[in-house]
């Protein structure tokens, strides 16, 4: 047997020694992921069943240039994980699951992953420091099988700016049915590396979606990321942020669209070293029988002299009757440091509603401006990159996708 | 029966704010083109008059009747009583986070066109206004990218409901006290931008405690609001004699 089959079967056994992830397990409890199976589905003879959609180049992911930025030093490998070798290249460096509170996800991921991408983006050559343009990716992800587990790596050398545009958005026309994706990225920035990271997960409405993002951020290192997700029979967005170095940064901020579906942003931060920030901001907006979870756990290690931390979620309940839980938690081990964290929900506000319809706008057209400025304003709070937002915002993705979910909130509200 | 000469027409008017009621029995009459000063003091019901007529959810009207233009105007949702024409300027208006102001005002403004059968305007024509009216009120350009009100100073949050107004061009505008934190210069905007509505025949009703501005603003009729209800009509010499003695001796002056 070669050594790639050996290790995806290793990694099942291993799964089914340990078991799934228990319904009461603290990190999962509002909003249990299906079962093992749903995540494994790959028949006796080990083809993993194809869906509707017309195959495409790569392993799922392509990347795309972004308008005439610069494209910088970009090394880009299609890997194959059931290849040996590619499988090592692939798989070289990254950590074994563990038996953390998501680890089945993660050896779920290992048994079933058949290929991968991975990314260096490198310093332009002959150029250092402020003089580095930024380099901008575009990554586009289309689920090729009814169950898959993708992965991206993801490295950001010394001293390098990186704007990347991560989507995932089902296409209709292409595939129907509804898949099961276990996606892990690992982003590995290096010292004093900047990486900007707009994610955008649309599933379509019979989809599991499960998608962990681990990032380690060496000294001066700074990551932002930007998720935008609607739900689907079930969504988990796990974010892990390891500020490994002194004064990393580390800002999230998630917009969680769900009418009647389900949705679940987990963002675990650990502050290893001192000096180091991290700001998670979340805004859920709910209607319908919706399930939306915003989870925000960050510990603060000791020794972590000076460390900063911020957590703020919110959540807006649009029509119906949703379920929205949100859980700040911080766990603090150390003396020397500032931390903040609060949860609200409320409504949206009535006095900007009253002054936009004295103005002449309808309800739902005063509903969606407000809704998008809330998001807008979320997003700016954590990309610093006014081009990059005004760029995306002049596209009309953001409005339409608001647009999209209010008129669905109201269909849900009315039916 | 309303009259061609009455553009609004108020009668009884009694209103709650919650459990509270605080507009007893208000009627009043203001023609296209006329202006109306309401003064009173401090819990008077100035401002509840303004957001009652402008159709605010919290503002319940209990009893009365108001014609717009022969139009049923209670029978209106805020919105619709917008495109009719009417135009309130808040007292302190509110921030809208993340939308910008240009964007705001665009949308409010293609609102009320399609309501009069106007095509939209596109960007770059209502750019084109909103800098010639931000130059005319003094207002920087740059607020016009800038966050609807958002950390805008009180003077700037008053100019931006002027450009507002100048830019929607309604029928009727209730300025609730837009002097209050304007400068001279802003004052001096106000005026101006009054006098060239109403030459095209924008009616005003305007509440205010100076009796400078309203000088200024040569108002047709003067009211003054006694706990919720209209205690004097007069002209400007209303005005003055309100400035000279305040409300609570105006109130005695009646009452005796």
């Amino acid at each position: 047997m070669d050594t790639a089959r050996a290790d995806a079967l290793a990694a099942r056994d291993h799964l089914h020694q340990q078991g799934w992830i228990a319904p009461r397990n603290e990190s999962f409890r509002h909003l249990p992921p299906p079962g093992m199976e749903s995540w494994l589905q790959v028949p006796a003879d080990g083809t993993v069943p194809g869906c509707d959609a017309p195959p495409l180049a790569g392993a799922g992911w392509t990347l795309h240039p972004v308008g005439n930025a610069p494209q910088g030093s970009v090394q880009a490998r299609w890997l194959d994980a059931q290849d040996p070798a590619q499988r090592d290249e692939l798989f070289a460096g990254l950590p074994l699951p563990g038996d953390g509170d998501a680890a089945p996800f993660a050896w779920a991921h290992r048994a079933l992953c058949r290929q991968g991408l991975r990314l260096r983006v490198q310093a332009t050559p002959g150029k250092t420091g402020p003089d580095q343009s930024t380099v901008w990716l575009q990554l586009r992800h289309q689920p090729r099988a009814e169950a898959e587990a993708p992965l991206l790596v993801l490295e950001v050398d010394d001293g390098v700016r990186c704007v990347l545009i991560e989507t995932h958005e089902r296409e209709a026309a292409q595939c129907g049915r509804g898949v099961a994706q276990n996606l892990h990225a690992h982003i590995r920035l290096g010292t004093g590396a900047t990486l900007q990271h707009l994610r955008i997960a649309v599933p379509g409405a019979q989809d599991r979606m499960a998608h962990h993002v681990h990032a380690r951020l060496a000294p001066h290192a700074r990551y932002e990321q930007a998720l935008i997700a609607t739900g689907s029979i079930y969504h988990l967005q796990r974010t892990t942020l390891d500020l490994q170095g002194h004064h990393a940064e580390a800002h999230t901020a998630g917009l969680l669209l769900a009418a009647g579906s389900a949705l679940e942003q987990q963002v675990h931060t650990v502050h290893h070293a001192g000096y180091t920030t991290s700001q998670v901001e979340t805004l859920a907006l709910a209607s319908g029988n919706a399930r939306v979870v915003a989870n925000a756990h960050t510990r603060i290690a000791q020794g972590a002299d000076e460390a900063t931390v911020r957590q703020r979620l919110t959540g807006i309940p649009l029509a119906g009757q949703p379920r929205l839980v949100l859980r700040p938690h911080l766990e603090i081990l150390h003396d020397k440091v500032q931390a903040t964290h609060g949860a609200t929900w409320g409504a949206l506000p009535e006095d900007a509603l009253f002054y936009a319809r004295q103005r002449g706008l309808d309800d739902a057209s005063a509903r969606a401006l407000i809704v998008q400025g809330m998001a807008q304003a979320l997003l700016a709070r954590c990309i610093d990159h006014p081009e990059l937002l005004a760029t995306w915002q002049d596209s009309g993705w953001l409005a339409g996708t608001i647009a999209r979910h209010l008129a669905t909130s109201q269909e849900v509200h009315h039916g | 029966m309303n009259t061609p000469s009455t553009l609004l027409q108020v009668r009884n008017l009694r209103v709650d704010v919650g459990e509270r009621n605080v507009l007893k029995s208000v009627s009043l009459d203001v023609a296209p083109g006329a202006l109306v000063v309401l003064m009173g003091a401090n819990g008077s019901g100035k401002s509840t008059l303004g957001l009652a007529l402008a159709g605010h959810p919290s503002y319940r009207v209990v009893s009365g009747q108001a014609q717009f233009d022969g139009q049923d105007l209670l029978a209106m949702n805020a919105q619709e009583r917008a495109r009719a024409g009417l135009f309130l300027s808040f007292q302190v208006p509110p921030d809208i986070p993340g939308v910008k102001n240009n964007l705001f005002i665009r949308s409010a403004l293609n609102a009320v066109r399609e309501a009069r059968g106007q095509v939209p305007l596109d960007a770059f024509d209502f750019l084109a206004s909103a800098r010639t009216a931000a130059q005319q009120l003094g207002l920087p350009e740059a607020m016009l990218g800038r966050p609807v009100n958002e950390g805008f100073s009180g003077g700037e949050r008053k100019r931006n409901e002027l450009l507002q107004l100048a830019l929607l061009q309604p029928r009727l505008a209730l300025l609730d006290e837009i002097d209050s934190g304007m400068d001279v210069d802003g004052v001096r905007a106000v005026v101006q931008l009054v006098q060239n509505l109403r030459a095209q025949g924008t009616a005003f009703v305007v509440v205010s405690h100076y009796l400078q501005l309203i000088e200024s603003l040569e108002p047709d009729t003067v009211l003054r609001l006694d706990q919720g209800c209209i205690a004097e009509s007069g002209d400007l010499e209303l005005a003055r004699r309100i400035a000279r003695t305040g409300y609570a001796h105006a109130a005695e002056a009646v009452g005796a």
